[in-house]
């Protein structure tokens, strides 16, 4: 097949346009050189444009041919990525969400970095049931049949891991914002407010702590305060429209807006009132902050105003040479919306104030660009979001001169990319 | 994808040595993508020489064993599995060992039709038709009786769900807070819990806590929380006994969760506190002494006091222009310290999630 198709004259019209695209491509490397008020021109015409390609001429694909459709072939690197050294095996893993290949502010669900703690539990949903017990009047369960009944809302929300860029406390060590800050995503989650079912079940008033369980192999539990399960939390079943994919925790997971991802137990399972916090292994021996002193915070549930520029960085250089350039990111806030996004192209010497762009959600990913002119000298690019607390995101510097390099989760401070005058980029840290 | 669960293999059920592998997983890969983790990949181990996957550092023992020309084989499979460190002396597989015959059988068959790609490792599911338009899954659905409770339940608002009996709730609340609510009657001593950790644990957490790999440290790293390389520990940093308990009860062991009895998990607990300097190895841990058992670093824990930090609390207007005297230069690169996953070097890096 290979070699019949080698020798057709189409086939040899893509050879030319191929070897002309390369020449084109270095003659756009000097486009800056041409004066102002001129167009530059092609050498010669563009074959692209003056031949009759394939996808002209023959006739592609027909209707469910993808019965459940998948991005472009030529995408194929618009993947989750994990680094196996963080973890002592992929059941207790985590992957991250490919941020540079991203825009606007939803993450599409195949590529919403998964952490699991037990691998992903595969559960039929008519055998699956949510249970509610403890300070209740009535202690119940429900089939995935009766939460279809309660009434439903949609909400875009972001969950972030508590431990994204903790990699980085000790210095710039990942070079790429899919492995810096990817353990987070931005999805619409249809579901039911979780104060709709506890009314079913009746909370005492001694009714203090949610204790959310998991039915994976780990049976994941936290510890949540009643009024921030009452306020907006929710069990939800579906993400971006379709049902939650097994990796999310399909068929039923928690929704805790603004706080740490490990709270958002996935297979949910069961919900248990009490009158005090549980103290269970992900918020003591994991998810505590420890000090430089030796003491460590608990019960840090918050994740804090946060921004990173997606476009350009490690894994996605600028390849067009001077001249008009696209700078983009993400800005998001536990505390609510992000009022403002400054970006700096010089290390943090002077600041410019970034275009916030598509809906200011609350707790959800808003998106930013800055366009600019480059003028092909090196850069050290910094974005810094201020959230409708007035809280401004702070420096690396900053948050080591509190904390000390051993938190491990909470790390929100500013990242620098150095852009080179070839236009690749790296991670690093500047005085 | 017609294979036959027996056919020209071992007499044991393939599918049932799927559901045992769970115990494996936690070290070995099976499958079209499985690579060597804790212990090496097994796709295709039948039939062919120990100690001989590309790429796996295996243990002297078996090397040895493999120039004494063991194979894996029906027979020597199974003698392996009944008793690995009887079997090969010296072997870094340490698993107690699967004492029933029939299990064995199982598993043998289970890697016996897994090829060396990993066909065969997970189970085939026949897709649905893609033109069908009424697709074989939503068939049975639509059959189902559209109504089934004759009852109308008269709790909460909407009146939804129904009552969870007390057996239900007792299979599930299986919580335990530090206070001692939710912990069953039971006991276990260091010695018992000796026993079951060498068995099930001590393959992962190291035989004196100490860790294997990237597996979590159990024991020791005192006085280290506010060094460089601080080591948290359930005796240098967790505050509660309880979280042991209650963890080791709903988690562990990692891939046989839920296998332990009360008083297993009461022995290991026992032997988790002997490890780690805080009880005498003739203690048994019980229902009626779990409450005397304090942490030391109980009281070193604090609330979350993040917002009276310098950079929040001043709520300061952020400078906008020449903020910072001179040009930027770098301290620190990421490609010196080389971890990338692009980059090939992924193993000695420091760092981690936790």
């Amino acid at each position: 097949m290979a070699d019949s198709s080698d020798i057709s004259p189409v086939s040899s019209a893509r050879r030319i346009a191929l070897k002309a695209g390369l020449k084109l491509g270095a003659l756009a490397g000097g486009a800056g050189l041409v004066g102002a008020g001129q167009v530059s021109a092609a050498a010669t015409p563009d074959p692209l444009i003056t031949e009759v390609q394939d996808w002209n001429r023959y006739l592609g694909d027909g209707v469910d041919a993808n019965p459940y459709g998948k991005p472009s072939v030529h995408e194929s690197d618009a993947v989750r990525r994990t680094v196996s050294w963080l973890t002592a095996d992929n059941k207790s893993s985590i992957n991250f969400t490919p941020l540079h290949k991203l825009d606007g502010i939803i993450t599409p669900n195949g590529l919403c970095f998964e952490r699991h703690h037990g691998g992903v539990a595969d559960i039929a949903p008519g055998d699956h049931r949510l249970m509610i017990n403890g300070l209740v009047e009535t202690p119940l369960v429900f089939t995935m049949e009766d939460l279809e009944r309660f009434p439903r809302e949609s909400h875009v929300y972001f969950l972030e891991c508590a431990a994204n860029s903790g990699m980085e406390w000790r210095g710039a060590q990942l070079n790429g914002c899919q492995f810096t800050h990817g353990m987070v995503h931005n999805v619409m989650y249809t579901g039911v407010k979780l104060k709709h079912l506890l009314a079913e079940a009746g909370v005492s008033p001694r009714g203090k702590w949610l204790l959310p369980e998991g039915a994976d192999p780990s049976h994941m539990t936290r510890s949540i305060p009643i009024d921030k399960a009452m306020d907006d939390c929710m069990v939800v079943f579906r993400m971006n429209g379709e049902a939650l994919r097994p990796e999310q925790g399909y068929p039923l997971r928690l929704v805790v807006p603004g706080w740490e991802g490990n709270m958002w137990v996935k297979w949910l399972r069961r919900l248990e009132i009490g009158d005090q916090p549980w103290h269970h292994r992900e918020e003591t021996s994991k998810y505590t902050d420890l000090l430089a002193d030796g003491t460590a915070r608990r019960f840090t549930w918050t994740m804090d105003v946060k921004s990173i520029i997606t476009n350009p960085s490690p894994q996605s250089p600028i390849r067009h040479g001077r001249g008009r350039t696209v700078l983009t990111g993400l800005a998001w806030s536990g505390h609510g919306t992000v009022k403002r996004v400054d970006v700096s192209i010089d290390g943090g010497r002077n600041w410019s104030t970034a275009r916030l762009d598509g809906p200011t959600l609350a707790k959800s990913l808003h998106r930013f660009y800055y366009e600019f002119d480059w003028d092909g000298s090196e850069l050290f690019l910094q974005s810094r979001a201020i959230d409708e607390q007035r809280q401004v995101q702070p420096t690396k510097d900053a948050l080591r001169a509190e904390r000390g390099v051993n938190s491990i989760y909470h790390n929100n401070g500013i990242q620098t990319w150095h852009i080179r005058p070839d236009g690749s980029a790296e991670n690093v840290e500047v005085s | 994808m017609l294979m036959s669960s027996t056919a020209g293999h071992a007499a044991g059920n393939v599918d049932a040595g799927r559901k045992l592998f769970g115990q494996c997983a936690a070290c070995h890969a099976v499958g079209k993508t499985a690579g060597h983790q804790f212990g090496p990949m097994l796709n295709g181990v039948m039939e062919r020489p120990a100690a001989s996957a590309d790429g796996y550092s295996y243990s002297d023992a078996l090397k040895q064993a493999a120039q004494n020309g063991l194979v894996w084989d029906e027979p020597s499979l199974d003698a392996f599995l009944e008793s690995p460190m009887t079997y090969v002396v010296g072997t870094k597989m340490a698993f107690a060992g699967m004492r029933d015959e029939a299990q064995r059988q199982d598993m043998i068959a289970f890697l016996q039709q897994i090829d060396s790609s990993g066909s065969g490792a997970t189970a085939t599911v026949e897709p649905p038709a893609a033109n069908s338009l009424v697709s074989e899954s939503s068939a049975p659905e639509a059959q189902r009786p559209l109504a089934r409770d004759t009852t109308v339940p008269e709790h909460g608002v909407l009146h939804l769900g129904r009552l969870a009996l007390p057996e239900e709730v007792a299979a599930w609340d299986i919580d335990i807070r530090p206070d001692g609510l939710g912990l069953p009657t039971g006991s276990g001593s260091v010695e018992t819990g000796g026993q079951i950790y060498d068995a099930q644990c001590a393959v992962c957490h190291g035989v004196f806590g100490e860790g294997a790999g990237r597996w979590p440290v159990l024991a020791g790293g005192f006085d280290t929380l506010s060094d460089e390389r601080p080591e948290k520990t359930i005796g240098s940093y967790w505050p509660y006994v309880s979280t042991v308990y209650d963890y080791v009860r709903r988690a562990m062991p990692f891939g046989n969760a839920r296998s332990l009895s009360d008083d297993d998990v009461y022995a290991l607990t026992a032997y988790l506190l002997y490890l780690n300097d805080q009880v005498s190895e003739d203690f048994t841990l019980s229902t009626d002494n779990f409450a005397s058992i304090t942490l030391p670093n109980v009281d070193n824990f604090i609330a979350d006091d993040r917002m009276e930090e310098v950079h929040y609390a001043s709520r300061e207007e952020p400078c906008m222009q020449d903020c910072i005297p001179g040009e930027a230069t770098v301290t620190q690169r990421a490609r010196v310290l080389d971890v990338t996953p692009d980059n090939g070097d992924d193993d000695n890096a420091g760092g981690g999630i936790d």
